[in-house]
């Protein structure tokens, strides 16, 4: 583990240091050179469950996926926002990188910690870089009302959760994962007893997010600017999933009345949020909505606390970061030449753009589920899950598959085809940093067909 | 309740010294007490009601009026032709957020927009086919204007239609002209009659049919109405369905600029705008504003606003440079007062010497000007009015056609801009080939008004759907400038 978080830190005296002209080269280098060592962890050696352990930080198979997507999204990261910081003085740059290095260091130690009480701690301490770059260097004015729903409700969902963490360890002792695993299942005989079950919970829910308190995602996705949502979409609600699986070990078994509002919330908002995109005239909204939609599967089948549900639900988070990650970046490109985030007024960019169109394709094709692709994988195991929960789901869930193919390929079809219109004809061509961006983005998530279990957690 | 409480206070706490008694006395000093009291518990109640949400009291102290950081499309001008075309792209956007559109307008009271000053005349007695057909769907849009422009619980849009039409006369010269053009217009649908001079005199009695060989009377859809009222239509539709509206003045654009090669062999630079510079009114500052599309519709300034981005200020460079030909033309208008004058049905009269006249009103009065010869243009750096015009130039003309006029008052008069296109004279409509992102809707030389609805669906049509669906005014193109083929309308006043 320190091999991967000790070069992190390394980053700031390498930001810090290195001429201006070079600033750019190191710190996407270094960062590559941290994702592709990551990925030594997905070489499953041990039998007891954690590995690479030391008392405060271990990888086990549920965290070790979304800990190589974190290492793998912050060259990405920087790559996509190399073109809109460059008209900035370079201390400013410089900042920049610092606050998503420093995202990154948190995020490695939340997904790798094994006391609960620090992966709350790393929990609330990846808000403030997050809540920097989106008020700092948002686009809008806006953006400040997005910082303050960004911030107020994954807070007002999290305190509750530090009081019931409190609870647990003056209940049992310890926070530890590796202890906790083991069952003492919790009786719920009294409210008390229940709110502690609900305050474990919320403010998960509200960071994956769950319907019903998902408002601050569309704010800060879209006035965000595209390392922000990048790292939004693919990670910080990858947190919430996490936080979720982790805490319901604990929770066993789920009593029915508990989780029967959040499923359902969970699967009506898929259903209604997938509506919100089919008509949805700003692209990134388009993507926001389409990950609370993405995002309600999940929720629904972390808490049915089945094998498929949770092999489901870690396969669809991974796949999700990734191609929503990538679909952010499309709409930057497209933003970065017209200005403008509107369909409207960017339409018909494949005559232009042909490989950028090509790009828009696959990724689009990755949102709506198709065959082989990890994100089908993801849905199916969820949906036969949910299936076996209860019958009756199949209708929403059915439903919401179909929608999401609607929205996928509406968002395609607006931006790619049709005739391009006369006032976007001088635009610049794509760079080929943008399709190197494009190709660490979607090749991943064609490697994931040929090897699924590397993602499927413990129940493999 | 509290009065009980504070009326006595015994006497042991009341303080020794001399000073004012605590004891509260006199009823004077009570109420002055309790009216205070009420007046800092209504301070506090407005200060509080400020951190109430709906508010729009924000820590930050931003300047009022500022227009957004951000719009999609920015609309130069804010006439009746920059209004339209906002309407009409939010109409054509199918969700309320899903095109954000800025209007920016320099003046706030309208002092000079050349909107106001018009005479506010609709006719259909064009000679190119594009003219007709755009007053004909103007004048159906103001015939439903509350199908189009109202507003749920608003006053209905009352635009003072008078239905007269107008009367052009023609001498034997340009006879064959008014038949022609007769020919074109009802082809098209406008219903014109043309009426021989003993059929003039008929129905019109008034008039001395001297010298008159053939005259046009438009039957319907022709006539004038109020354009402030059509201003303020579109504004208040367009506003209600979430149009940014600023008071500023455009002083820059900031573009990205490629080179090209053009056929001929010149290198040029594609502009592509990428910010446009609005300064607010009596004030050194300016907002960027970032932005897709610039649609140029600010009329007798439109030249202004097209040498900002260079168009034309290198005519050696390339022919694709060629400038924009709008320049600001001075119109006067003169209010008479004639109580023997022609009647209530008396039409728009366009005389074939230039000079015309309407009825305004019901009290006696009419509005009548001409139109200059070239070389005798009037000054345009202000818009004062020269009165010698009147009596040199107009009222013989005018007397010789309406003998009623040989006695007449001028109760008013005024001068107003002609968006004029020293080309041809009629609109422009399109994108510029040098500047990726900016489409013209100006230089319609008096006809801007009447145009307008039309124009605006076109213009919205053309950035939305990439091509014209109602009115085809792809002969109104710019290229035609660059590549000097005018299309020419036979009568114009």
């Amino acid at each position: 583990m320190l091999k991967i978080l000790a070069p992190t830190i390394m980053l700031f005296p390498t930001i810090w240091l290195t001429p201006r002209k070079w600033l750019w080269t190191t710190t996407t280098a270094q960062s590559l050179f941290i994702a592709f060592i990551s990925l030594t962890w997905l070489k499953w050696t041990s039998e007891a469950g954690w590995t690479c352990s030391n008392p405060y930080l271990a990888t086990d198979p549920l965290s070790t996926p979304l800990l190589v997507l974190t290492c793998w999204l912050l060259p990405l990261m920087i790559l996509a926002s190399q073109n809109h910081m460059n008209p900035e003085p370079i201390n400013r740059q410089r900042s920049y990188i610092t606050l998503l290095a420093l995202l990154q260091t948190f995020l490695i130690m939340a997904f790798g910690a094994t006391e609960i009480l620090m992966f709350y701690i790393m929990f609330e301490a990846t808000l403030i870089p997050t809540l920097i770059i989106i008020t700092r260097w948002g686009n809008q004015v806006e953006r400040l009302n997005a910082g303050t729903y960004f911030l107020f409700y994954t807070l007002a969902g999290s305190l509750p959760l530090l009081i019931a963490l409190l609870t647990l360890q003056t209940t049992s002792g310890t926070l530890s994962m590796l202890i906790l695993q083991y069952p003492e299942s919790s009786q719920l005989d009294s409210w008390g007893n229940t709110l502690w079950w609900a305050g474990c919970l919320i403010a998960f829910l509200v960071k994956m997010p769950l319907y019903g308190v998902h408002l601050w995602l569309p704010k800060a996705h879209v006035e965000a600017p595209v390392a922000g949502s990048m790292v939004l979409a693919a990670v910080l609600l990858k947190l919430g999933g996490y936080g979720m699986m982790r805490v319901m070990v604990m929770l066993n078994p789920p009593p029915q009345e508990l989780t029967y509002p959040f499923i359902i919330l969970a699967l009506w908002g898929i259903i209604m949020t997938g509506s919100i995109c089919l008509r949805q005239t700003d692209l990134k909204l388009l993507i926001a909505y389409s990950s609370v939609s993405h995002m309600g599967l999940v929720a629904a089948g972390i808490l049915t606390q089945t094998s498929w549900g949770f092999s489901g639900a870690i396969i669809l988070m991974i796949a999700h970061g990734l191609v929503s990650s990538a679909l952010f970046c499309l709409a930057n490109s497209a933003y970065e030449r017209t200005h403008s985030r509107t369909m409207m007024l960017a339409r018909g960019l494949q005559a232009i753009f042909p490989l950028a169109a090509t790009w828009w394709f696959i990724a689009n094709l990755a949102n709506l589920a198709l065959p082989p692709l990890p994100n089908l994988m993801g849905e199916l195991m969820i949906i036969v899950t949910m299936f076996n929960w209860s019958p009756w789901t199949i209708l929403l869930t059915g439903l919401g598959t179909l929608i999401t193919a609607g929205y996928s390929l509406y968002m395609f079809l607006m931006s790619q085809r049709g005739q391009t219109p006369n006032h976007i004809m001088g635009l610049q061509p794509y760079h080929t940093r943008e399709h190197l961006l494009m190709v660490l983005h979607l090749a991943p998530v064609i490697l994931m067909v040929v090897k699924p279990e590397l993602m499927l957690g413990w129940c493999y | 309740m509290w009065r009980k409480l504070f009326t006595s206070v015994p006497a042991f706490i009341a303080p020794k010294v001399p000073c004012r008694s605590f004891k509260i006395s006199s009823r004077a000093a009570e109420k002055d007490f309790f009216k205070d009291l009420d007046a800092q518990l209504k301070a506090f109640w407005d200060k509080a009601s400020k951190a109430l949400p709906g508010n729009d009291w924000s820590p930050i102290e931003l300047t009022p009026g500022l227009p957004p950081e951000r719009a999609d499309v920015v609309i130069v001008g804010g006439g009746v032709v920059g209004w339209s075309i906002a309407y009409w792209l939010k109409m054509k956007a199918r969700s309320r957020d899903g095109l954000r559109v800025l209007v920016v307008e320099k003046d706030s009271t309208y002092s000079q927009a050349s909107t106001v000053l018009s005479c506010g005349g609709i006719r259909q007695q064009f000679s190119l086919k594009e003219n007709i057909q755009l007053s004909l769907f103007s004048a159906h849009f103001m015939k439903n204007i509350n199908n189009y422009l109202g507003v749920i619980n608003e006053d209905p849009v009352d635009l003072q239609f008078n239905h007269s039409g107008y009367l052009f006369l023609a001498s034997e010269k340009s006879a064959h002209i008014m038949e022609e053009n007769y020919n074109t217009q009802r082809c098209l649908g406008a219903k014109v009659a043309l009426l021989s001079p003993s059929q003039l005199k008929e129905r019109f009695p008034w008039m001395n049919t001297e010298g008159v060989a053939l005259a046009s009377l438009g039957l319907e859809n022709e006539g004038w109405f109020d354009p402030w009222s059509l201003l303020n239509a579109f504004r208040r539709k367009a506003v209600s369905m979430g149009v940014y509206e600023c008071f500023g003045e455009v002083t820059a654009f900031k573009c990205a600029a490629d080179l090209a090669i053009t056929p001929d062999g010149d290198v040029v630079n594609i502009k592509r705008i990428k910010y446009v510079n609005v300064q607010m009114p009596n004030s050194l500052e300016y907002q960027p504003v970032e932005c897709t599309i610039v649609i140029n519709a600010a009329g007798a300034n439109s030249g202004k606003i097209a040498s900002m981005l260079g168009i034309g200020l290198d005519p050696k460079e390339s022919v694709f440079n060629a400038a924009l030909p709008v320049e600001p033309r001075k119109r006067f208008v003169y209010v008479v007062h004639c109580p023997d004058g022609p009647g209530l049905d008396t039409p728009f009269l366009i005389d074939y010497t230039g000079v015309y006249c309407r009825r305004e009103g019901l009290g006696g009065n009419y509005i009548t000007g001409m139109s200059p010869e070239e070389t005798e243009e009037p000054d345009i750096s202000n818009l004062d009015v020269d009165h010698e015009f009147f009596q040199e130039k107009v009222w013989h003309r005018l007397a010789h056609r309406v003998p009623a006029f040989e006695q007449l008052k001028v109760s008013s008069a005024w001068a107003g801009f002609y968006d004029y296109n020293t080309f041809d004279q009629n609109g422009i409509v399109g994108l510029h080939p040098l500047v990726n992102n900016m489409y013209f809707a100006t230089g319609f030389s008096g006809h801007g008004l009447q145009q307008s609805p039309a124009v605006g669906l076109a213009v919205a049509e053309l950035i939305l759907d990439g091509s014209y669906k109602t009115i085809d005014l792809r002969a109104f193109d710019l290229k035609r400038i660059l590549l000097q083929e005018p299309i020419m309308e036979s009568n114009i006043v």
